[in-house]
């Protein structure tokens, strides 16, 4: 495999652009994810007021999340759960593989977890002799091609059925076929014989109440079901910022996950976990261990803007919108967290020295902004943590434009400039119905972008962000 | 690793940040001014047993309507014979423990795991039905059947019709009064599209799901 960093993005996005392949993968799912959320949203009472909704729930528990996160902890032990903190992944790794050592267990089970990418966990307990097997179909063909996830909700997208049936027959030795019926039933029957011989299983967290102390995983296959119910000993691993105040707000929350991920109206499974069982006769893992990882989020809190982050809820909806995703992929991005949720979130929690190129991976065309459920400014978010390139490294347009931005955020009253800085950054950068290196200043403006554009015209990009044509719309249903 | 220097440690930097943010949330929050979107009315529906099974159908599940519990028994026995099933795990509760009482096949009650594995049907009752996406709801302290709904290829649901709700909003107010250790949403049967978006059922848990609403129990 090549190695492929967030330091040369500009190289793996041309590479990218390039393989015809992947661009039918990316193509078929764009639309596909992006027809079954604009049906899916239908389904709800007033989708615009779950988001402000939801927004608003998230921004509150973020501003208190030292109270929740002791309220969510002080519960959960209540119930017979472990808590374990680690400030970064290394110790997150290795309070885990402690873990597994005092269990003296041999074999684990996983289910996918974007945090344990983050951590690179697999490579940590491989070091140290224990290999975890990968049960979500899609991690667990990444796991045999010894490859990354290029999707945070589809980790194999980049993949042909033909690859991963070659892979089968290579590493599982089924007979070739193109039936993805039967690859499916391989994975099936390959992973059930784990799943009752592991000690331990390894699953992430998409939801923590505070007030009961619940953790609560979705999916569809049934694989974190598995995970989580037959080996002797759970181990979660979820980030800091996954918290919720109560059981009810998941009404919201369930309504907008899964719509924005894969456009169903739930997901297949949802477990909600409180705490070990009550008697030893029931069903269940015996012990629960939860392990809280901070790994550069609680800096994210210091400002709103970068706060935001930490409100996401990992539905992958903003890569699906978003036109340099669709036309490059995951990997070119060079980080685990993809798209332009990736851009923001890896430079906080990679430093942005290694990642100077990701906060220009995009057009800043809004569209992200428009789909993400908890309605993270992305734009404003890369705005943001351009100026911080700037500040590192002058040069030419951007030094302008961005220190005029971080300038603006410095001098608090002058806040206004900033936005306007970033409307006028943003004309730059769409102009006219098509962007393309001729028509728009982005070429300047961001190296990579320059590049890929130069293939291809990117398709034409909301100017009016949706808010916009809300307030229009209800000023003129008010007249 | 002492894990409570961990602990103090993140604790700090949270509260530091969160001091360092408080003069440009002022700044933020005036720029960022929310809107009001109006009231989020949860759905009600006249007829939820319709509604339920119309849901349900259309995601590729199975769902019957009885008048009552021994119509769903015969319905029940025909499965079995269709299926040529040979064992059968069943959970603990009070309508699948009568109805097995009365169908002569070999029934598992409360089966370990590794007998679940080699049954071929998993029968179940649940404790909510969500009429708003065809959920069921099970919870660990009232019924054992987490896994027996999970591994066998097919899963049989007995539901009582009283036990349905609108919408999740309402089971959960019903659930946060005494939360069992374990709650499993289950909307349709088990599925992924991981290889090239294709539909595919029964990857883990099962192919097949049947839920038999019970009207009058
Ligand atoms: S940023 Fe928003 S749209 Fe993107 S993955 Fe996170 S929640 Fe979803």
């Amino acid at each position: 495999m090549n190695h492929v960093t967030a330091e040369t993005f500009d190289q793996n996005a041309k590479a990218a652009l390039q393989d015809s392949q992947l661009k039918g993968a990316l193509n078929n799912l764009t639309n596909t994810f992006g027809e079954r959320r604009k049906i899916a949203i239908q389904s709800v009472n007033n989708w615009e007021g779950l988001r402000e909704k939801a927004s608003k729930i998230k921004a509150e528990t973020l501003k208190n999340l030292d109270k929740y996160l002791e309220k969510f902890t002080e519960n959960a032990e209540k119930a017979g759960a472990k808590i374990h903190w680690a400030i970064d992944g290394k110790e997150a790794n290795e309070i885990i593989l402690g873990l597994i050592k005092e269990r003296n267990a041999k074999n684990v089970v996983k289910s996918k977890s974007m945090v344990s990418e983050e951590t690179h966990l697999n490579a940590a307990l491989e070091k140290a002799g224990i290999f975890p097997v990968e049960t979500d179909l899609g991690e667990w063909i990444i796991q045999l091609a010894e490859e990354t996830p290029s999707h945070i909700v589809v980790p194999a997208i980049h993949k042909t059925k033909k690859q991963i049936a070659d892979l089968f027959v290579e590493k599982v030795g089924i007979l070739p076929t193109d039936d993805v019926d039967k690859l499916t039933q391989t994975a099936r029957n390959f992973l059930r014989e784990k799943f009752q011989t592991s000690e331990v299983g390894i699953s992430g967290v998409n939801f923590g109440i505070a007030e009961t102390g619940t953790i609560l995983i979705l999916e569809n296959e049934g694989n974190i079901r598995l995970t989580t119910g037959l080996p002797k000993t759970h181990i979660a691993l979820m980030g800091i910022e996954k918290l919720l105040p109560q059981l009810s707000d998941l009404d919201i929350f369930l309504k907008l996950l899964p719509r924005s991920g894969t456009g169903q109206r739930l997901t297949t499974y949802q477990s909600l976990i409180t705490g070990t069982k009550r008697d030893s006769e029931a069903e269940g893992p015996e012990e629960l261990h939860i392990v809280l990882l901070d790994n550069g989020r609680s800096k994210m809190l210091s400002h709103p803007v970068t706060r935001q982050s930490l409100a996401c809820i990992r539905c992958g909806a903003c890569l699906n919108s978003c036109p340099v995703y669709q036309q490059i992929g995951g990997h070119a991005y060079g980080s685990v967290y993809p798209g332009p949720i990736g851009a923001v979130i890896t430079p906080q929690l990679n430093g942005i020295e290694k990642n100077k190129q990701l906060p220009f991976a995009s057009s800043l065309c809004g569209a992200c902004r428009e789909v993400c459920p908890v309605k993270i400014d992305i734009p404003e978010l890369l705005l943001h943590l351009r100026a911080k390139v700037a500040e590192e490294k002058p040069k030419f347009l951007e030094s302008f434009a961005f220190k005029l931005y971080s300038k603006a955020w410095a001098g608090n009253k002058s806040y206004e400039l900033g936005t306007k800085t970033a409307r006028f950054m943003q004309k730059l950068v769409a102009k006219g119905e098509k962007i393309g290196k001729q028509t728009s200043l982005m070429g300047k403006l961001a190296p990579p972008l320059g590049n890929w554009t130069e293939f291809r015209d990117a398709p034409t990009i909301a100017e009016k962000s949706f808010r916009d044509i809300w307030k229009e719309k209800k000023v003129k249903s008010k007249g | 690793m002492d894990t409570s220097t961990a602990k103090a440690k993140i604790f700090d930097s949270i509260r530091q940040s969160l001091r360092a943010s408080e003069p440009f949330d002022v700044v933020h929050a005036e720029h960022h001014t929310q809107e009001d979107f109006g009231a989020i009315k949860p759905f009600i529906f006249e007829n939820k047993v319709q509604t339920f099974c119309e849901n349900l159908t259309a995601i590729g599940a199975n769902c019957k309507i009885f008048s009552n519990l021994k119509h769903a028994r015969n319905e029940v026995e025909n499965l079995i014979v269709e299926k040529s099933a040979k064992t059968i795990a069943i959970s603990d509760s009070d309508s699948v423990t009568r109805i097995a009482s009365t169908i002569n096949a070999d029934f598992i009650q409360k089966a370990s795991a590794e007998e679940l594995f080699d049954c071929e049907i998993g029968i179940t009752s649940a404790q909510f039905g969500v009429a708003e996406t065809g959920t069921l709801v099970i919870e660990s302290d009232k019924e054992f059947n987490r896994l027996t709904s999970l591994i066998p290829p097919v899963h049989i649901c007995i539901l009582e019709a009283s036990k349905l709700r609108n919408n999740l909003g309402e089971v959960l107010a019903e659930l946060s009064k005494n939360l069992s250790k374990s709650v499993t949403f289950i909307t349709g049967q088990s599925r992924t599209s991981d290889i090239e978006l294709t539909l595919a059922l029964g990857v883990h848990g099962p192919k097949e799901l049947f839920v038999f609403i019970v009207e009058n129990e």
